[in-house]
């Protein structure tokens, strides 16, 4: 099984098990040579309804995990994009900028946002696990 | 806690609605997608769940006189089986409590369609009006009695013909009609009205009547579509909104006349109505902020400017966003914002400030979609 449903307040979101998450509601996916590949997750998608529109960061950029790397409009609400680990931007998916609703129709896969080359390698072992962000929802 | 619409296991169980908080209100925020509905109500017909709009019956023999007094429009010309027209009810500082529209059954007989947040407020209001006046009216919520429903849409002609409901079609704009039957379902009020700047009609009935509709108007090819279309439809349009186009805080909000309402709110010949010196004094002295309509270049691609975002000429700041969206009609953001009336100039380019960056957008009359029909 490669997916957990969860049920919250009557709407159900799906949670990727092959991944890690965040508190701030992203996704990262370990790929090789310590890239992590970040998007936000199905549960952040509904929250924010119709995606209107993105601001990426520039590739070559150094983020620091936390730190706000982009911009996600909604017709509901601005929400800030923040980075899952640290390192270097090394990927942008620039189609993002003219079909934002991919972010809606498939966020964990065709709607990824970045492409973080890590400088810590350790940081993705401390993101929330599936099990551990399924618990976090829950909490909502 | 939220109230629910009174249709809500409908939309939940129906049409699988998604839920969100409006004015106090637990509504269906979209179906399926905001982007798409709004399209669905530009170019087809749709049907929203308005049953929060709080909806107001007075009656009495001091009626007439009551109404004169609230608001700022003349209702003396109005005949029975028609609405006002949408109007301002101020408070004594000339800013606005509440945009309502009127309903003349009978010289005794009116109705009051209230912005949902302010329901309670204007009732509350509507009664220490009446003890400290010494008006003898009688005001009685319908809120919860009928549900509420808005079908807009440059096709909703051919969808009351297929509900067996074409004589609505005789309606004109503004007019009503009480105590009606459509698809076999008892009806309180349909109206040839709506807040979209399309064709359409407003639906009062009991809820379990109006489900009888909903089906039918399903049925027909009537999409659902929700609150968050609505919003953005409106912003296009050029109408307003508590707490963001009108406020009653004078520190917030610009007076009633920076509104621009036009559609005859207002009117100069009337006298004796609250807030009237106030406006009078702001009308002779001259306002300083008007609200216009932005239009946002497409090169600046798909930002959505917000509330309070400000708007430059060069270093000077010369207003301030007042709601905002993406415009998918158009396929550009659009925005309503107060202007320093000495630049606000149709035509002229500003620039709103989106976190830290500029963008450009054209100063425009409302509404910002062209040619949209006009009924008979």
């Amino acid at each position: 099984m490669s997916e957990i449903t969860v049920e919250v307040k009557a709407k159900k979101y799906i949670v990727k098990t092959d991944r890690r998450y965040t508190k701030t509601d992203e996704w990262a996916k370990l790929e090789e040579g310590n890239k992590v590949r970040e998007g936000i997750t199905d549960f952040a998608q509904k929250e924010l309804k119709d995606i209107v529109g993105i601001e990426l960061p520039e590739v070559g950029k150094e983020v620091k995990k936390g730190e706000s790397i982009g911009v996600i409009e909604s017709v509901k609400a601005t929400a800030d994009l923040y980075a899952a680990v640290s390192g270097k931007i090394v990927e942008v998916n620039e189609r993002l900028l003219e079909e934002p609703e991919l972010l809606n129709k498939d966020p964990y896969g065709e709607g990824w946002i970045v492409v973080i080359e890590m400088s810590d390698p350790k940081e993705y072992e401390e993101l929330l696990t599936p099990e551990q962000y399924v618990e976090h929802l829950k909490k909502h | 806690m939220a109230i629910k619409t009174l249709l809500y296991d409908y939309h939940l169980e129906k049409l699988g609605a998604s839920f969100g908080e409006f004015g106090g209100w637990e509504v269906p925020m979209l179906y399926t997608s905001a982007l798409e509905e709004h399209n669905i109500v530009r170019t087809s017909a749709g049907v929203f769940d308005v049953s929060h709009m709080g909806r107001i019956r007075l009656k009495g023999s001091d009626v007439p006189e009551f109404i004169e007094y609230v608001y700022t429009k003349s209702f003396k010309k109005i005949k029975e089986g028609w609405m006002s027209g949408p109007t301002l009810a101020l408070n004594h500082w000339a800013r606005v409590k509440d945009d309502e529209m009127l309903y003349k059954i009978s010289d005794e007989e009116w109705l009051v369609v209230a912005n949902a947040p302010y329901r309670e407020k204007m009732i509350k209001y509507f009664k220490e009006v009446a003890k400290e006046k010494g008006f003898k009216i009688k005001i009685e919520d319908l809120t919860f009695k009928y549900a509420m429903i808005a079908v807009q849409g440059p096709k909703v002609e051919e969808a009351m013909e297929k509900i067996g409901a074409g004589w609505a079609n005789d309606l004109h704009t503004l007019e009503f009609r009480t105590d009606v039957e459509i698809a076999g379902a008892k009806v309180f009020l349909i109206s040839r009205s709506g807040w979209t700047g399309e064709d359409g009609f407003e639906i009062w009935a009991e809820p379990s009547a109006m489900i009888k509709i909903y089906d039918k108007l399903l049925e027909a090819g009537v999409k659902p579509v929700g609150i968050i279309s609505r919003d953005t439809l409106r912003v296009e349009m050029g109408y307003v909104l508590g707490e963001h186009e009108y406020g009653e805080d004078p520190t917030k909000f610009p007076c009633a006349i920076s509104l621009r309402y036009g559609l005859g709110a207002i009117d100069w010949n009337k006298k004796g109505f609250v807030g009237e010196e106030a406006l009078r004094a702001y009308r002779r002295e001259g306002v300083r902020w008007v609200r216009v309509g932005l239009r946002f270049k497409k090169k600046a691609g798909r930002v959505v400017p917000r509330q309070g975002y400000k708007i430059f000429v060069d270093d000077v700041v010369v207003g301030w966003i007042t709601s905002g969206s993406y415009s998918p009609y158009l396929k550009r953001a659009v925005a309503q914002a107060y202007i320093d009336t000495r630049y606000a100039i149709f035509g002229e380019v500003v620039e709103v400030e989106i976190r830290g960056k500029r963008y450009e957008a054209k100063i425009e009359d409302f509404p910002l979609v062209p040619g949209r029909p006009v009924v008979k």
